[in-house]
């Protein structure tokens, strides 16, 4: 049997590319004495303990001088944009982690 | 001919070769799935009349925007008819409301599917099966409507099992998992018409949902409800757990829940669906003793804790309940919530068919 002739078909990409805006990272601290720090606790188990711990270890051996705490309302959910804004008002840096 | 967007080539000599194709792009869920050639995706948009680059909606944690095109690719891949067309772009609209939260059910661990429950008149139109073999295969429309929601997730937003997606076991509903309601054949209200429709609208509920979990029950209707809210009540559930909220005061994070009940709809003429809803949701709960033997509650047990109940439901409103499956038997089933309200709650949009 002889093979058939293969035709030529135009497909749609069913498929989306990331569409990733250019973006400046912040200033890096040139220390953290002295400075305020925020938290974003994301409501996984444990990760107020985590972050707790965390807040602890800077105050006592990096002597920040405040910490912030935002709790969001759902570990998959973003945290509200007006609460991050305050919070940026409040802090000089900001620690976002993860716990489970 | 619309401008379609990106497209690519495809060389072939018979439908093997072809759906071979498909496989070799990647872009399968792992069934034979039919090319998307730029003829076929223009009759379906021909059918609905819509602007390919139109974007439906985003999924911003992804970076991801998605066009009624894409949609449109992503259906005729899945097996649709182009009729089929307006319920997946109205399922598609209803995950990518920032309420649903999309992002979560389906990057999570939890293994939860993405149910498109479909109201109204295109129920009938469509022959969308609501009777027999409600969840199981045999039915064009709810295979492919199902299927179609499914490519969307895994090709246009990126829901890609191993990356984007964590389900820790999956769930078969990823494969398709669309149902109507036999809203003609009950006296209860249709789900569509509770939540702000006409009767004479269609609509399609998604809701990010564990695997339905079948409920064998005899008797009279207070018989039936008890055995529906003792498999609800279940330990293992994403309402029966904690973790992940907010909100701690109530320990438990607490979801919407499906339920489908079958069968003879005139045992229920003496029940309303808020009746119904309003059993459920009392006594959907689990005892605290048994929370802190599953240790979902800290602390050891105490006097009283077998006859403290925690609700896992937070309101009457937050069971869908509707009428569907065989008229052969009274058989129900439950489905939990991915995920507590605060991280995903269920939506409505309406199905907007031509020339109506």
């Amino acid at each position: 049997m002889t093979q058939a002739q293969q035709t030529e078909h135009v497909l749609v990409i069913p498929t989306t590319e990331a569409i990733v805006l250019p973006f400046d990272g912040a200033p890096r601290l040139p220390t953290l004495a002295g400075t305020r720090l925020g938290i974003i606790d994301d409501s996984k188990r444990n990760a107020d303990v985590l972050l707790e711990e965390l807040s602890e270890v800077l105050r006592t051996r990096y002597e920040i001088s405040d910490v912030q705490w935002l709790r969001k309302p759902s570990a998959s959910k973003p945290a509200d944009p007006v609460e991050l804004k305050e919070l940026v008002e409040k802090c000089d840096s900001v620690v976002i982690a993860i716990g489970d | 001919m619309a401008n379609l967007g990106d497209t690519t080539v495809g060389r072939w000599s018979d439908v093997f070769e072809a759906v071979e194709r498909c496989y070799e792009l990647g872009w399968s869920d792992g069934l034979p799935a039919l090319p998307p050639t730029e003829y076929r995706v223009s009759q379906f948009l021909d059918y609905v009349g819509r602007d390919p680059s139109e974007i439906v909606g985003e999924i911003s944690e992804r970076r991801r925007e998605i066009s009624v095109g894409k949609v449109a690719a992503n259906a005729v891949m899945a097996g649709c008819l182009p009729e089929y067309l307006p319920v997946v772009l109205a399922a598609t609209e209803a995950m990518l409301a920032p309420e649903f939260n999309l992002v979560g059910p389906s990057s999570s661990m939890g293994g939860s599917a993405i149910l498109s429950i479909v109201n109204g008149p295109i129920v009938q139109e469509l022959n969308i099966n609501s009777r027999n073999n409600l969840f199981g295969p045999g039915n064009r429309a709810n295979a492919t409507i199902g299927r179609a929601v499914r490519l969307i997730l895994m090709n246009a937003c990126a829901t890609i099992p191993g990356l984007f997606d964590r389900s820790v076991i999956g769930h078969p509903g990823k494969y398709t998992y669309c149902i109507a309601e036999a809203e003609t054949e009950t006296h209860w209200t249709a789900l569509h018409v509770e939540r702000g429709f006409s009767p004479e609208q269609s609509a399609v509920t998604t809701f990010a949902g564990e695997a339905p979990r079948q409920v064998r029950s005899t008797g009279k209707p207070v018989a039936i409800l008890y055995a529906i809210a003792d498999a609800a009540s279940a330990l293992g559930t994403s309402l029966s757990t904690s973790g992940s909220v907010g909100n701690k005061e109530q320990g438990v994070r607490q979801g919407e829940i499906v339920v489908t009940i079958s069968g003879d709809s005139n045992l229920w003429k003496d029940w309303s669906k808020q009746q119904v809803r309003q059993y459920l949701q009392a006594n959907i709960h689990r005892s605290v003793a048994d929370l802190k033997q599953a240790q979902v509650f800290p602390g050891d047990l105490e006097p009283g804790d077998d006859e403290r109940y925690i609700s896992l439901v937070p309101e009457p409103e937050d069971v869908l309940l509707i009428f569907a499956g065989g008229e052969e038997s009274n058989m129900a089933s439950v489905i939990p919530s991915w995920g507590p309200k605060v991280a995903s709650t269920a939506v409505t949009k309406e199905i907007k068919v031509p020339g109506k």
